[in-house]
């Protein structure tokens, strides 16, 4: 699907974010319990964030269309019955394929706010990546 | 069954007993999705001594404590946001952002008026005379009233309503019949947000209703925003029954492209001028003024980019333009669509074309560009209040700025440029209240009025912030001497 409003794409990175908090917290158990119990909370926190930013970042008179986008281009499988390795694999692939949305959708948006808050979202999510690999 | 939208009256939610109803339909889908009763002047007579009641009490309450009433009603919009926008979209069919926005925009209105306490303090100077001082407060007046268009369902109101209340004044609003539920969802949290029985009322009605609040006595100022012939009925009748009154009223909005304009911005701006809320703004820009050499690549870049609208269900987040209100406004467009082309106006893009798979009784209609427009044409002069926009090609910036003189009306105007001095120029001469420089969509924030000129507003002052404070109130002044 191609994310060609505001509304799109912030209605995508929520989907991303819910995405990563059931996967995190129904794939946290055994040595990953911990970790991915946090990871959890942190997407939950992030989703609070991205709908506060969908609630007061609009802003009529900039509301262009955008192009160039494609929701599919972000999709991972996410599998929380896989075995350690898998849900490690898994959420490194997640996390970087959610950074890359956000600096895409970042580059794209006629919001400055917005534009800070998808980069500080995809610098969250390369530290992320790198403590699932620790 | 759809159900029956109640008045809201005294702090209460009362069935009309109007004779009269019409349905509210989804225009996506055509279905009915409510029904709104024609109220009687019986009704509004009602509303407006429940609001006379109110007022002497309401005045007397600190603006300190009025203010906490706005900061509550805040906190419910802010709550119930996205349950407002999809209302918006569901009556009207604008796509959710631009539901969103509208939302936003409302809000921020009741944010400035928070501020009262110290948008509403007067002045003073001492020794005006020997040993006597002078004082100039601003008192709240009484009842005011405001007839809403169906365009921004949510918002115009809220341009109005948080200020006349935070000053003292006690309201009255009368929703489009045409999109009359917003206003009944914010009518729901103004009543969770306590206020005082009789200081906000809500009638639902047409002509009959607007007719009753012009002529009753009791009603100190009406706030109007729609077409021009209805708000210089509405100044008239207001002003012949010693009334405050302030008509923003049509528009046609050009944009000017100058040939050192930045095009791929200008053109997402302009696309979102003339085709966001499907051109039913009336900010929306309905004429591209090209000047010099722009006029080509502009064109083509006009095409090729508007072709690439998705039009659709406004709840469907990819949809990038929704239908228009009603069958009634489709007919219209259509109708200035075959104006234009039997005036000699050449068809680039086709909106006639469109069709929305799924949705095969929507009011929809899509992109529609007209070239080689000229002036003296009927769709270069009238409001289609439709994504219908018509390009004109002139060749010098002073012919821009005469085509738009030469409208009746002086809503909105936007210059694109890279040039300071163009843009400069444009904004000191151009007859219209609200200018953009490289914005396609000027619409003035919350704390700034919405302003309007010529044919597109009746009046003095404008909705929103400071305006709306002086609107809102009277200037008292003391002059005190001690003996």
């Amino acid at each position: 699907m191609e994310l060609g409003t505001f509304g799109a794409i912030l209605r995508s990175a929520l989907d991303l974010e819910s995405r990563a908090a059931a996967f995190y917290r129904a794939g946290a158990r055994g040595d990953l319990e911990e970790l991915f119990r946090r990871l959890a909370e942190g997407s939950e926190k992030r989703t609070k964030e991205l709908e506060r930013a969908r609630r007061e970042g609009v802003a009529e008179m900039i509301l262009e269309s955008i192009s160039g986008l494609e929701a599919d281009s972000y999709a991972v499988v996410l599998d929380p019955a896989a075995d350690e390795e898998k849900r490690i694999e898994q959420g490194v692939r997640f996390e970087e394929a959610t950074a890359r949305f956000y600096r895409d959708a970042g580059a794209k948006m006629p919001i400055r706010e917005i534009v800070r808050l998808f980069e500080r979202l995809a610098k969250e999510n390369d530290l992320r990546r790198e403590r699932l690999t620790a | 069954m759809a159900e029956t939208l109640k008045n809201y009256i005294g702090g209460k939610w009362t069935a009309s007993d109007a004779k009269r109803a019409l349905d509210v339909r989804n225009p996506a889908t055509g279905e009915a999705i409510a029904r709104v009763p024609l109220s009687t002047a019986g009704e509004v007579r009602s509303a407006v001594a429940a609001a006379k009641a109110a007022f002497p009490a309401w005045r007397e309450t600190p603006p300190l404590v009025r203010a906490r009433y706005m900061f509550r009603l805040k906190a419910l919009l802010e709550e119930h946001f996205e349950d407002l926008a999809r209302t918006v979209t569901a009556e009207h069919g604008k796509i959710i952002d631009e539901a969103r926005g509208e939302v936003r925009r409302a809000i921020e209105n009741v944010e400035v008026a928070a501020g009262v306490p110290s948008l509403m303090m007067g002045y003073n100077a001492e020794d005006i005379a020997v040993g006597i001082d002078e004082d100039c407060v601003f008192q709240p007046i009484g009842v005011f009233a405001c007839v809403a268009p169906f365009n921004f369902p949510a918002m115009v109101p809220f341009w109005f309503l948080p200020y006349a209340v935070a000053c003292g004044d006690t309201y009255v609003v009368k929703p489009s019949e045409v999109c009359p539920m917003s206003q009944s969802r914010l009518f729901e949290l103004l009543d969770a947000a306590d206020l005082p029985p009789g200081v906000v009322n809500l009638v639902n009605g047409d002509k009959e209703a607007v007719d009753a609040l012009l002529a009753d006595p009791d009603v100190a100022g009406v706030s109007f925003v729609g077409s021009t012939p209805v708000g210089r009925y509405i100044y008239a009748t207001a002003a012949a029954h010693g009334k405050r009154a302030q008509c923003q009223a049509g528009a046609k909005n050009a944009l000017v492209v100058m040939p050192d304009a930045v095009i791929d911005r200008t053109v997402a701006a302009i696309l979102t001028s003339a085709y966001g809320t499907a051109g039913q703004r009336c900010l929306a820009g309905s004429l591209v003024v090209a000047v010099g050499d722009v006029y080509e690549p502009l064109k083509a870049e006009l095409v090729r980019a508007a072709s690439r609208i998705k039009v659709g269900d406004g709840l469907d987040e990819s949809t990038q333009m929704g239908p228009v209100v009603s069958k009634k406004s489709l007919d219209r467009i259509l109708s200035y669509i075959e104006k234009g082309l039997a005036e000699g106006a050449r068809l680039l893009l086709d909106g006639r074309k469109v069709k929305v798979e799924g949705y095969p009784n929507g009011y929809f209609v899509g992109p529609t560009l007209f070239d080689c427009v000229r002036p003296e044409m009927t769709i270069a002069r009238e409001e289609i209040f439709g994504p219908v926009l018509g390009i004109v090609r002139v060749d010098t910036f002073d012919e821009a700025v005469a085509t738009i003189e030469a409208l009746p009306y002086g809503n909105a105007a936007s210059l694109f440029t890279s040039s300071g001095k163009w843009a400069r120029e444009f904004r000191y001469c151009v007859p219209c209240g609200n200018v953009g420089i490289n914005v396609g969509i000027a619409a003035p924030i919350a704390s700034f009025p919405f302003a309007g000129m010529k044919d597109s507003f009746f009046g003095d002052l404008h909705g929103q912030g400071r305006d709306a404070i002086q609107f809102f109130t009277d200037r008292k002044v003391v002059i005190t001497r001690w003996f």
